[in-house]
């Protein structure tokens, strides 16, 4: 891996996040809608948790592959599950990718399931795989330190 | 380098003496035992070369020589495969490859000798045409890239798929290995795992977590949110401010990760709790 394509500036991604993220929030807390208690604390808390991925990966951008996905998950949602469950009634049937070989050298359920958890990472090599997974991990990072202050911002 | 002009020019298209030999090879390995031929054929070279290379026809300064041609060939190619390390993985390459050489020289040219002879002489005459065409265009614009370009183009004439297979595939687990290196840095505590399995398991156990903390935490916020109702306008300059203050501090060190998990735990099941309790009432 190039290691100019991991060096991405913090601040900018941390602020744009921030930023984001918050005017979904009160975005979410204006409109409420009024339905039986359980369903709307879960359908609340969905919303927070699509408006902190949909504002992380907007944050970073089209340029990756992990926030490329989760945009296009998000914004086709329902056509998304169709797909899914689709994809795994052939997947059953189908012969596997050879490509998926590269994760087999390595411990093929390890690699498989760090694919399931990449958004995005099914259709990956492994060298890019683990790229991916890199920056990934550095934007959940920060995705948890600025939700954490900002709950406790909030909640003192 | 200096063998490797020397060879460079023997074994080049534009150079007639090489073209002819390259129409002898397949002659010299048809005729005789392997040995037999093999001895011919380093006469043939020899005796085409004329003045350039100084060869006996003894099977030895052949050796030397075909050495000398492989390591700079993979060395180039392992040079434009891997552009960040190339120190440590040229100096791999040179040493497996000049092993090689020496112990199975002969069995290579046999390979090669035999591959020719299958093909038939059509396809050694187009190799030879577009190397004369490549090379005249090599050598108006570059003469100092003139020995690596070759060196590819030679590598490719005589049929080394496996070593360029090879080659690729060190290449790639080099990368692999590379960015294998980044992850652990990356996740706190990964360090001292050895072995890739274990490894990618700690990773995967450290996305996990990163992903359950984000979902409790938009619990959280979703219950903080709704209390928070009139003043969540004031916040947002306010926490802009501060978080650009902490960015400055907050570099994505393994440190500092670590010490956030480490921390993070036992807050974390009590903030759970306490969410857990709020939304029962």
């Amino acid at each position: 891996m190039n290691p100019q394509n991991l060096s991405l500036n913090p601040t900018s991604i941390r602020s744009k996040f921030t930023k984001t993220f918050l005017r979904a929030l009160t975005r979410i807390n204006n409109r409420r809608p009024p339905i039986s208690p359980s369903r709307e604390i879960y359908q609340r808390y969905r919303r927070v948790k699509i408006a902190a991925d949909a504002s992380m990966a907007s944050a970073v951008g089209s340029r990756r592959t992990w926030s490329r996905a989760i945009l296009w998950k998000i914004r086709n949602q329902r056509r998304y599950r169709a797909l899914v469950s689709r994809r795994i009634s052939t997947h059953a049937m189908t012969k596997r990718d050879p490509r998926e070989n590269y994760g087999r050298e390595v411990g093929h359920g390890s690699a498989d399931e760090l694919r399931r958890i990449v958004p995005g990472g099914e259709a990956m090599d492994f060298c890019s795989l683990l790229g991916e997974t890199a920056h990934y991990i550095k934007c959940l990072n920060t995705q948890v330190q600025v939700m954490r202050s900002i709950a406790d911002l909030y909640s003192t | 380098m200096d063998p490797p002009l020397v060879n460079e020019s023997s074994f080049s298209p534009a150079n007639p003496s090489s073209y002819s030999l390259a129409e002898i090879w397949p002659l010299g390995a048809g005729i005789g035992d392997p040995n037999g031929g093999l001895g011919l054929r380093m006469s043939n070279l020899g005796q085409n070369l004329g003045g350039l290379v100084e060869t006996s026809a003894n099977r030895d300064g052949s050796a030397e020589e075909s050495t000398v041609t492989e390591q700079s060939g993979s060395r180039s190619g392992g040079r434009k495969r891997v552009d960040a390390n190339s120190e440590d993985e040229s100096s791999k390459i040179v040493s497996t490859s000049s092993g090689n050489d020496v112990n199975d020289s002969n069995g290579k040219r046999m390979k090669i000798s035999g591959f020719r002879d299958e093909n038939g002489s059509l396809k050694a005459e187009v190799e030879t045409s577009s190397g004369t065409g490549n090379k005249s265009a090599e050598q108006s614009t570059k003469p100092s890239e003139l020995p690596k370009q070759d060196y590819i183009h030679v590598r490719a004439r005589r049929g080394q798929a496996t070593d360029s297979h090879s080659l690729a595939e060190r290449a790639r687990r080099e990368k692999i290995s590379e960015r294998m290196k980044i992850l652990q840095d990356l996740v706190p505590g990964c360090n001292k795992v050895i072995g890739k399995a274990l490894v990618l398991d700690e990773i995967i156990n450290y996305i996990q977590s990163l992903q359950s903390q984000v979902e409790f935490l938009s619990m959280k916020l979703e219950t903080v949110n709704s209390r928070m109702n009139p003043t969540i306008e004031g916040f947002p300059s306010k926490e802009l401010g501060a978080q650009a203050f902490d960015a400055a501090g907050m570099i994505f060190g393994p440190q500092a990760t670590r010490e956030y998990v480490q921390g993070s735990q036992t807050e974390w099941l009590h903030m759970q709790l306490g969410g857990n309790f709020e939304r029962a009432t």
